[in-house]
């Protein structure tokens, strides 16, 4: 019996493919935040509101990952802004092969490509997509303890937004804690707290996500 | 959940280095997996067992080798293994923390005829 060693990730084509849909939203010079949260976190909700705003300052595109089903994608073209629908059918997550799909039907340049994933806080967290940066969403009603449960994604997202708060009167949700537990596992994480139902907090969203896309189009430029 | 696409691209990794490497049957496959990574062994097996079929793993088993969690402080500058994937030091809480190894999921070698 022979043994050959290999040393490889296992998940090495999607790594490749995911680089390769790199170099196309950069030659599109896109900013590309893939959006990851739990069911019901309001991931819709809170690109529904980004998008009503940021829609006059910026050219914009949603990618809408769901198992099954139009809903979301049907509610926020609603808002004038072009959305592409993925269905995974069965998976749980999406993959830089599924995202690949998408390319072809992207017909002109977008300074701001949002894509949200299926709502699961595990295994969206392991596959790239090719996106510029992971962004979490964790919602008052889930517990300030979540980041603890499911460290991989609070590790990974640069960006972590908490929403509804304007539930925090009726949920035992501790800002603090939330912020501490989220520090525990990504130091460096930036933090929002916002309420995609009041609009509360955004104001500080629309500023970060204006300087990524000024910071993307400086390095496009060199 | 989604260690069948997983699996999925072990099989076809496996299949495809031993197209490349001349070899006809993979008995063993030597896996590393992080203790920071989200694959269950258990779910693996489970779809292994059925994706392997008409490939050139269709004997082969799986040796997982678990990574433990290494991380070193960047303030005090000790290094730790942890059990649980929080990131802070042991001997001086700071959570300025390099990951030194527990995301690793890949296979280390192949082995066969």
């Amino acid at each position: 019996m022979k043994k050959i060693r290999i040393l490889k990730p296992v998940l090495v084509s999607n790594q490749q493919r995911a680089r390769e849909n790199r170099g196309v939203f950069d030659r599109m010079n896109s900013l590309v935040i893939n959006i990851i949260a739990s069911p019901g976190a309001g991931k819709t909700s809170f690109i529904k509101y980004l998008v009503n705003v940021m829609k006059k300052t910026c050219k914009i595109l949603v990618v809408e990952g769901d198992i099954k089903g139009q809903i979301d994608s049907k509610s926020i073209s609603r808002l004038g802004v072009d959305v592409i629908q993925i269905n995974t059918a069965t998976e749980c997550h999406l993959d830089a092969f599924m995202t690949a799909q998408v390319l072809p039907k992207i017909k002109k340049n977008y300074d701001l490509i949002l894509v949200e994933n299926i709502g699961n806080l595990v295994c969206p967290a392991e596959f790239e997509i090719g996106e510029d940066f992971k962004l979490a969403i964790l919602s008052t009603p889930e517990g300030d303890d979540k980041p603890l449960k499911y460290p991989l994604l609070f590790h990974l997202a640069k960006v972590i937004v908490i929403n509804k708060r304007d539930l925090l009167p009726y949920v035992d949700f501790r800002p603090d804690e939330a912020i501490k537990n989220i520090q525990k596992e990504n130091p460096k994480a930036v933090i929002f707290e916002v309420s995609a139902k009041t609009g509360e907090g955004f104001e500080e969203v629309f500023r970060y996500i204006h300087k990524e896309l000024n910071a993307r189009k400086k390095k496009s430029k060199r | 959940m989604h260690e069948f696409s997983v699996t999925k691209s072990l099989v076809d990794l496996c299949n495809q280095e031993a197209v490349r490497n001349d070899m006809k049957e993979v008995r063993i496959i030597n896996l590393k997996v992080g203790r920071f990574t989200g694959f269950s062994p258990d779910s693996i097996r489970f779809y292994f067992e059925h994706l392997k079929t008409n490939t050139r793993c269709a004997t082969a088993s799986i040796v997982f080798e678990e990574v433990p969690i290494k991380i070193k402080c960047c303030d005090c500058h000790k290094h730790s293994t942890i059990d649980e994937p929080i990131l802070l030091c042991p001997y001086c809480g700071s959570n300025a923390i390099d990951l030194i190894s527990g995301r690793e999921f890949s296979v280390a070698s192949i082995e066969g005829e």
